[in-house]
Order: C-alpha cells, then sequence, then structure tokens
C-alpha cells in the first residue's frame, strides 16, 4: 500500500477535528481516518451539557482569563497553565468556526449562540444545543469531513505501532468485515481513541468500546503515559449500566436517600446538601455504600434518588430524559418510584504524554482528545471542558502532523510483523483445557478497580488491587476466543480490547499507589491532604521490558500560583 | 412465588430468544436459534443479547455501542419490528408479543448482510454523499472563526427535531419502497437533506434539490408514514419530505421527469381536497402497471395492519378549503408559468 501522509485513529470530535483540519492545512496530502466504528458513533455523541467558551454572549463580563484560571483551580493546579492558556484562548473561535459551518448551537434572544451555568464556572460560559450537544458537533464534523473526501476506513481496529528503533512505520490494524490484518505504513499517526474509563466496566458511564485502546497501543511501543490515576466519577450513574443521569435530576429538587430512608447529604454538605460539589456527593454517596446503608441487589449495592415528590407535572415537562432514561435501562418510573443509582466512572484525565502541539516522544506519533493528555485538566476535569479540549488540540494535532509529514520517511511494514499480529491475535482460538471466559474477567477488572482504585483510595487496597490486575492479566494468557470466523468477529474484538484494559489497569493502579497525597479526583484516605511539595508534578508511566516504570514531569505554572481549592 | 399470567408483578422470567444467524463464511442460509435465558424486569433486549453473548454463545454477532439510545449503532428487527435493541425493555415487547415469552431478532432490512444481527451501513453514507448532506457554508474558509451567524430561534426550530437523528437507520429498514428500490433516496437521507436545505448558512440550496427530484429521489416517496411511526427519535420525518416538495414545487416548478407528474397529481389532489389522496398518487405517477408490480403485495399488507391510508372517496375535503383553493391557485400561478415557459 502507498504510504499514509497522515493516519488517524478514531473517528471522534478529536479525530475528526485533526482530519478537517490536516486537510485544510495541506490538501495535497494522503490523509485517512481508521475508526472501530463509523465515526457518528464514536462517544462524544454522548455528550449532553456543552461546550465552554469565553463568548460574553450571556455574561456580558466573562473573559479568556476567567476560564483559564477556572481551569487551573478546577483542576487542583495540576494542568499545565500553558497548555490551559492555549486551551482557553482558542475556544471562542473554535466554537464560532463550528457554528460557521452548521452546527445547530441553541440560541439566546439577540440570536447568539446560547451558554448556560455548568459546574467550576464562575460564569455561565457553557454553549450547547439543547441536551444534544456532543451528537450535534459529532454530526456536523462528519458532515465536514464527509464533504472534504476525507478516506475512512470504517470498522478498522487498530492494533499496534509497528516501531523501528525511534521510529515508527505506522500502524497494524485489522479490517472487522474481512478479519483480515492490514498494513497502514505512515509518516504520521495521530491517535484520538477517546478515553479508558470503561475499564471499570458496569461502574462507567462509557460506552462499551471506551477502552483506551490508542493509549494501550502507544504504551506498548514504549511511549509514556501521562497522570493516568485520575479518574473523574460522577455521583449519579444508573446502577445496572452505570448510565448518566445529569445533575439536572438534583438542580430540580432529587433528593438521595439511602436504605433507612435518611436524606444522608446532610451529614456531609449541611447547607448545600443534594447540590454539592461532584466530588463531594460521590464521595458520599460512596460512605454510605461502604458503610452499609445501601441498597443490596444482585446488580449491587446502590441508593436512590428519589423524585416522586417533585410530582407526576414537573417530572415530565423538566426532566423527560431522565425518566424516560429509567423505565428504558431500569425499568423504574420515577414518578412512581426512587431511582436505583451510584457512583460512575465517567472521564479519563490521564492519557498519552504530549506537548502543546500534541507531540508525543517519539517522531510523527501525535495524540488528541481524552486519549491524549497534554494535560489541561490536571488532576480533574470542569464539565464543558472536554469537547472543547478534543476539539482545539484535535485540531492542533492535525495541523502540526500535516506541516510535519514532510520530515519523515516511509518506511515499508514487514510482513513477518503482520503474521506476527495475526498470530498473537488469533492466538486465543486455540485455547482449550482451562480456559478462561473473557466476560468474567472484564466483570472481575471493573469490580477490583471499582473496589480497590475507585473513588476512595488507600495503600492496603491500592496493594491489592496492583496484585488482582496481575493476576487477572495472568489469567488472560488462557483466554478462550469462542468465535473462530473471520467476518465481523466481535468475540475476538472484545477480547481485545480487555487486553489493552488490562495493561492500562495496572498503570492506573500504580500510579494512584504511587501518589500520596489527595488531589483532585485521586482522594487517599491515607493521605488525605495535598502535598505541593512532593506531589506537585505529572506521573508518567512507560512500560520496560513488559512492567509499568513510573517516572515524573514537572507541572508548567508560570499564570497563577499554587492556593487552596476551595468552593 | 410469581402469580402466573400477571405479567406486572413478576420481577424474573424465562424468555426464549430466537435469534437470526447467518455467518456467510460457513451457512449456506440462514437460520434461526433459540436461547432461553433468565431476565429481571428492567432489562433491555441489549442486555439481553449481551448476556448470551458472554454466557451461552460468544458468536452471536451484532453491533452495540453506547447502550443509551444515542450511537445508532444497535438497530436491529425485534418482533419485526426496527428499534434500538438498547432502549427497548424486554417486558415491553413480551407484553405485545404473540408467543408467550418469546422474542424474535433479526437484522434490519434494506441494507446488505454482513453477518447475523449485523448490516452494512456503506450505502447509507454513500447517500449521504450523493445528496450532500452537510453544509457548504456561506462564508469563505478564511474568514471562519471569527464571527458567528445571528440565527434566530424560529429558524433553529425548523431543524432542530431533525438534527436528533442518529442514524440508526430503522426507518430505513422499514421503508416500503427501499424494499422495491435499493437505490430510493431513503427517509433519513430525506430529513438530513431537508435539515440542511432549511438552514440559511448554506448556499447549496438550488444543488441539492436538483439531485433530490432526480430518479429515486423525493417524488418516489410512497407517504407510507412507516418511516415516521418507526423513527426511534419520534421525529416528523414526512413534514421534512413534504417540506422539500413543496419547496421543489415552489422554487423549481414541475419542470423534472416523474416528478412532474406526480407533482400534478400532488397539486390537484391538494386543489381538490385540501390534502393528499395517497392512495391513488402512485398510480398517476408510475402507471398502473408499476404499482401493481411494486406496490399492491406491500399494499395489501399494509391494509392488513390498518396502515394504508382510507381509499379516495373516504377523504373529506378539508375545512377552509374555498380560503385555501384561493390562496392555492395563487400560490401555484407562478409555478405554471414556470412550467409553461420550461416547455418552449
Ligand atoms: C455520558 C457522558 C457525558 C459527557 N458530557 C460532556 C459534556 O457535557 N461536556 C464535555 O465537554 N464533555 C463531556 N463528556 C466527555 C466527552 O464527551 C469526551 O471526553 C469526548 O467526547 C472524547 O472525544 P474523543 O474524540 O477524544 O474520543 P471519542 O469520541 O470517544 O472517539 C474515539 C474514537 O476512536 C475510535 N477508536 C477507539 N479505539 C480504536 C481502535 N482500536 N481502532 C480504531 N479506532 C478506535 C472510536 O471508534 C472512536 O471513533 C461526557 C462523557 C460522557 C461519557
Ligand atoms: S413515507 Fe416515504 S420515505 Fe417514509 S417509509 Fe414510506 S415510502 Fe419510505
Ligand atoms: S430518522 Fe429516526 S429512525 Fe431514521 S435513522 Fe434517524 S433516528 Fe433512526
Ligand atoms: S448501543 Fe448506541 S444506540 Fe444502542
Amino acid at each position: 500500500m502507498k504510504p499514509f501522509d497522515v493516519v488517524i485513529v478514531g473517528g471522534g470530535g478529536a479525530g475528526l477535528y485533526a482530519a478537517m483540519e490536516a486537510m485544510k492545512t495541506n490538501p495535497s496530502l494522503n490523509i485517512a481516518v481508521l475508526s472501530k466504528v463509523y465515526p457518528n458513533r464514536s462517544h462524544t455523541s454522548a455528550a449532553q451539557g456543552g461546550a465552554n467558551a469565553a463568548l460574553a454572549n450571556k455574561a456580558k463580563n466573562d473573559t479568556v482569563e476567567m476560564h483559564i484560571f477556572d481551569t487551573i483551580k478546577g483542576g487542583d493546579y495540576l494542568a499545565d497553565q500553558d497548555a490551559v492558556e492555549v486551551l482557553c484562548s482558542e475556544a471562542p473561535k473554535i466554537i464560532r468556526e463550528l457554528e460557521n459551518i452548521g452546527t445547530p448551537w441553541s440560541r439566546m434572544e439577540d440570536n447568539t449562540i446560547a451558554q448556560r451555568p455548568f459546574g467550576g464556572a464562575t460564569l455561565p460560559r457553557c454553549c450547547y444545543c439543547s441536551d444534544k450537544t456532543g451528537h450535534t458537533i459529532l454530526q456536523t464534523l462528519y458532515e465536514q469531513c464527509l464533504k472534504k473526501g476525507v478516506i475512512f476506513f470504517n470498522e478498522y481496529f487498530a492494533l499496534n505501532l509497528s516501531v523501528n528503533g525511534s521510529r515508527s512505520r505506522g500502524l497494524i490494524a485489522m479490517n472487522m468485515k474481512s478479519g483480515k490484518i492490514e498494513a497502514f505504513p505512515a509518516r504520521t499517526v495521530i491517535f484520538a481513541t477517546g478515553g479508558y474509563a470503561k475499564m471499570y466496566w458496569n461502574r462507567s458511564s462509557n460506552a462499551a468500546g471506551n477502552t483506551g485502546d490508542g493509549q494501550a497501543i502507544a504504551f506498548r511501543a514504549g511511549i509514556p503515559l501521562k497522570d493516568m490515576e485520575f479518574v473523574q466519577f460522577h455521583p449519579t450513574g444508573l446502577r445496572k449500566s452505570g448510565l448518566l443521569i445529569t445533575e439536572g435530576a438534583r438542580g430540580e429538587g432529587g433528593y438521595l436517600v439511602n436504605k433507612d430512608g435518611e436524606r444522608f447529604m446532610a451529614r456531609y454538605a449541611k447547607e448545600k446538601m443534594e447540590l454539592g460539589p461532584r466530588d463531594l456527593v460521590s464521595r458520599s454517596i460512596e460512605t454510605e455504600i461502604l458503610e452499609g446503608r445501601g441498597f443490596d441487589s444482585p446488580a449491587g449495592t446502590y441508593i436512590h434518588l428519589d423524585l416522586t415528590h417533585l410530582g407526576a407535572a414537573l417530572i415530565k415537562s423538566r426532566l423527560p430524559q431522565i425518566r424516560e432514561m429509567s423505565m428504558q435501562f431500569e425499568g423504574v418510573d420515577p414518578i412512581e418510584e426512587p431511582i436505583p443509582i451510584r457512583p460512575t466512572a465517567h472521564y479519563s484525565m490521564g492519557g498519552i504524554d504530549t506537548d502543546n502541539f500534541g507531540r508525543t516522544v517519539m517522531d510523527g506519533i501525535y495524540a488528541a482528545g481524552e486519549c491524549g493528555c497534554v494535560s489541561v485538566h490536571g488532576a480533574n476535569r470542569l464539565g464543558g471542558n472536554s469537547l472543547l479540549d478534543i476539539l482545539v488540540f484535535g485540531r492542533i494535532a492535525g495541523h502540526t502532523a500535516a506541516q510535519e509529514a514532510g520530515k519523515f520517511n516511509p518506511e515499508p511494514i514487514p510482513e513477518a510483523e503482520l503474521k506476527e499480529q495475526f498470530d498473537a491475535v488469533r492466538g486465543g482460538m486455540h485455547s482449550s483445557g482451562n480456559y478462561e471466559r473473557y466476560g468474567a474477567l472484564r466483570e472481575e477488572l471493573g469490580q477490583t478497580l471499582a473496589r480497590n482504585v475507585g473513588i476512595y483510595r488507600e495503600s492496603s487496597l491500592l496493594q491489592k488491587g496492583v496484585q488482582e490486575i496481575s493476576e487477572l492479566k495472568e489469567r488472560f494468557k488462557k483466554v478462550r476466543v469462542f468465535d473462530t470466523s473471520d467476518v465481523f468477529n466481535t468475540n475476538l474484538m472484545q477480547v481485545l480490547e480487555l487486553k489493552n484494559m488490562l495493561d492500562l489497569a495496572e498503570t492506573v493502579a500504580a500510579g494512584a499507589y504511587a501518589r500520596e497525597e489527595s488531589r483532585g479526583s485521586h482522594t487517599r484516605v491515607d493521605f488525605p491532604v495535598r502535598d505541593d511539595v512532593k506531589w506537585h508534578k505529572h506521573t508518567l508511566a512507560t512500560m520496560v521490558n513488559g512492567r509499568v516504570v513510573l517516572g515524573e514531569k514537572p507541572v508548567t505554572m508560570g499564570r497563577y500560583e499554587l492556593q487552596e481549592r476551595t468552593y | 412465588m410469581t402469580a402466573p399470567n400477571d405479567q406486572h408483578n413478576e420481577t424474573k422470567k424465562d424468555v426464549t430468544f430466537r435469534v437470526f444467524r447467518f455467518n456467510p463464511q460457513v451457512d449456506s442460509k440462514s437460520y434461526f436459534d433459540d436461547y432461553t435465558i433468565p431476565v429481571e424486569r428492567g432489562v433491555t433486549v441489549l442486555r439481553s443479547l449481551n448476556y448470551i453473548k458472554e454466557h451461552i454463545d460468544a458468536s452471536v454477532s451484532f453491533r452495540a455501542f453506547c447502550q443509551a439510545g444515542i450511537c445508532g449503532s444497535c438497530g436491529m428487527r425485534v418482533n419485526g419490528l426496527s428499534k434500538l435493541a438498547c432502549t427497548t425493555q424486554v417486558w415491553d415487547v413480551l407484553a405485545k408479543s404473540r408467543e408467550k415469552d418469546i422474542i424474535k431478532v433479526e437484522p434490519l432490512r434494506n441494507l446488505p448482510f454482513i453477518k447475523d444481527l449485523i448490516v452494512d451501513m456503506d450505502p447509507l453514507v454513500d447517500k449521504m454523499k450523493q445528496y450532500s448532506n452537510w453544509i457548504d457554508s456561506t462564508m469563505p474558509e478564511a474568514s471562519m472563526g471569527k464571527k458567528e451567524f445571528l440565527i434566530s430561534e424560529e429558524e433553529f426550530l425548523r431543524y432542530d427535531k431533525a438534527t436528533d437523528c442518529i442514524l440508526c437507520a430503522s426507518c430505513v429498514s422499514e421503508c416500503s419502497i427501499l424494499r422495491a428500490n435499493k437505490e430510493y433516496v431513503s427517509p433519513a437521507v430525506l430529513l438530513k437533506s431537508y435539515r440542511m436545505n432549511v438552514d440559511s448558512r448554506d448556499s447549496i440550496h438550488e444543488k441539492r434539490l436538483a439531485e433530490l427530484v432526480k430518479d429515486h429521489g423525493v417524488w418516489d416517496c410512497t407517504h407510507c408514514y412507516r418511516c415516521q411511526e418507526t423513527c426511534v427519535k419520534s421525529i416528523p420525518i414526512m413534514d421534512a419530505i413534504h417540506g422539500i416538495r413543496e419547496d421543489a414545487i415552489e422554487s423549481r416548478g414541475v419542470k423534472d421527469t416523474s416528478g412532474s407528474k406526480h407533482a400534478e397529481a400532488f397539486m390537484s389532489d391538494i386543489e381538490k381536497k385540501g390534502k393528499l389522496v395517497e392512495a391513488t398518487l402512485p398510480i398517476r405517477t408510475n402507471g398502473v402497471l408499476w404499482t401493481l408490480q411494486n406496490l399492491l403485495p406491500m399494499a395489501v399488507k399494509m391494509i392488513m395492519k390498518r396502515r394504508t391510508p382510507p381509499p379516495p372517496p373516504l377523504v373529506k375535503s378539508a375545512k377552509g378549503i374555498k380560503i385555501f383553493r384561493g390562496m392555492f391557485r395563487e400560490m401555484t400561478e407562478h409555478v405554471k408559468q414556470d412550467h409553461k415557459s420550461h416547455k418552449k
């Protein structure tokens, strides 16, 4: 195959923006997007809330500077401040650009783009399209890519980088429709494969495929991952599926109730009650569950989000989505019964370590979106900043790769490597005797992470987590792929995803064990305060001879000095 | 103990999923596999399929991603109707199921097969390209990002609902014309085309419309309403189809081939009755033979399911038809002129 100038792995917001921008930067380049699902199915579509930008349409006194400060403070001072500056100052431009190419933003009375308040922001600066912001952004980008004639390899599963010393020759991927392993020789590769929070499995709000494939591929190729221990939990996920019930339910007056019928938030946030900040509410619910005041069920212990006192009229008019979701996914009508909920893993702050241009340490390899870590979110992401991140840094990575592609000479990917991948991938089809079931391993991985590397972390639990993950990795060697066919083998794909999750889970647990402090989403019971002397730094996880080795990287400051984070 | 025949009080029961199977690599024809599993109240069809895949037969193949009804991956036919497996409650399906405690799961129709419940979505993407389903902005690329277009709430509302579409292809699977003609534009693509056409930021309205009025385009639709009845996001797809047609007549006149006959039929119907006489429309457009061959078998089925529009004599003139006729004549005057000048 003729080498590509730019291969983009991932067709979510980050990948599509990168593709669009790369084509714009140099239309003569040979650019392809590879995605394991049709791009419009990517998880970007699930974002409801919106994207932040200091347009000052709603709050006339809003400024980029205030957005910068909110982001740095929200991230508990772990974000790189020069990167945050790029994020926030590019924001108004990128939101307008999306508007210019057709995104159907909701409108204000003066016909400008509408904005609303969002957690952690001083002023209302979250731009939205009803409750389908991510969906409409993704549609717009996909439409524009079709218009520009971007070449898509849909339903291709990326497997590995072909590495030659300090350089990559390109990507190896499996065509799902035929089962063939194909080579994508490329001057540059951009990873935009989304987050890894699905490793918490049933305790995650993420799509089934948010398994951190790009991070795992980069990690195996020797590229460092940054701040992997930071995983954000959302307080109200549905019990069975982990799917999200938005903050709106509590905003309208919903109660959180334990099995003794008590509105327990009174114990944790006397004044704000159910409307305390996300991490606090998540921790409170978790405490109730841990101390035995939750409801037991085969699908796990949960507490109640009670809306029944709000009445049918209000629920129907203001919370129709939430009602629909409760009925569809729990079989519960919130007009009549409380909704069973518990905290759910929602967003991964960590990812492939990049500079402000999306470059990784390996020549010609870039990363952007939830898959990358610039870092703009630090220890905790603000609502509405992630969509912004994927757009801004997706564009930057696309631009940089297109500009730098000429610097790297292409090299063919050796046939032997394809053969090797083929054997590795299909190895599981031959296991017999005492084999393992992928479903069980996946479930156990989710449970051990939720229990030991969850909201509350503590030395002995984390040690146990590390231990259990390495046992699961051992058992994975005997996992069985039951479906032996070539055509659209989803069984095989799920097994490959599980492998990626296991590799990454190890870095999350290792990082969490090492970081002896509490910062942002990372709460250590045994080290309850932020330790700026020892831990005001990023962790870097690198794979050396098949093992996780932890390193560190300083935080770029320059705008705001360290302060205590209070709200 | 659960009382028999009292579904509402039951919290768990054994349900049989009768799953369509076909693997092109080994099977010469398709067949069904039965899987009986315990299902709790509140469980969706997708969760049941996941359970089957994890615990009974890992080779059962289907697509699923978000599991929250937003990505559009899991469209399939459940007891004969196209819908999203992830938002469909097993209990709800059983309540309407003809065979007790049996749920039949099949792939979507009108798209090429790949394996089991998986069909090929590429034809739909190709049609999105054919009908320019994107905004070609009136703003030059160099000035983008500097300022916003000002869009009124009224304009936003014109396409708000249409942008709910998640391209799940459920409507495509149920479309009656697509069964006869795979080249037909498809309801979802008509919807998307309409959404682009009513957006003031777009500059290729004419070009898109010119494509839409060609063969296999907007005039081929029989107004059977199945797409709209099926839509998993309750989008009024027919409004979009009517919108495109009105637009076509208004801005292009009746100068298009098959469309022109259809349009004349359409206009005379509106004028006479104030609403469409759907049942006679395909005959007048495509001729008696075509209608007999392509639509009659379907019409018989539709009548049995009481979906077909009433036969002509039953369609009563809409209220206020006199005023409407006057307005209509005025409105179409220029269309006829255009038609004449075109013939010269
Ligand atoms: C329920 C929910 C609500 C959210 N709400 C908001 C919000 O209101 N505001 C906000 O700012 N953020 C929100 N977020 C976060 C935000 O949606 C995501 O962080 C963001 O969309 C990620 O975009 P992405 O482009 O990086 O990745 P994704 O959209 O996840 O795309 C990843 C792409 O990579 C592809 N891919 C993955 N692995 C492979 C592989 N092995 N081979 C080939 N292709 C692969 C996939 O097919 C996909 O196309 C929310 C997240 C969730 C879960
Ligand atoms: S109304 Fe038209 S587009 Fe919709 S299903 Fe019927 S024929 Fe197809
Ligand atoms: S119009 Fe409705 S049914 Fe058709 S693809 Fe879109 S969401 Fe699905
Ligand atoms: S899995 Fe996404 S819509 Fe059903």
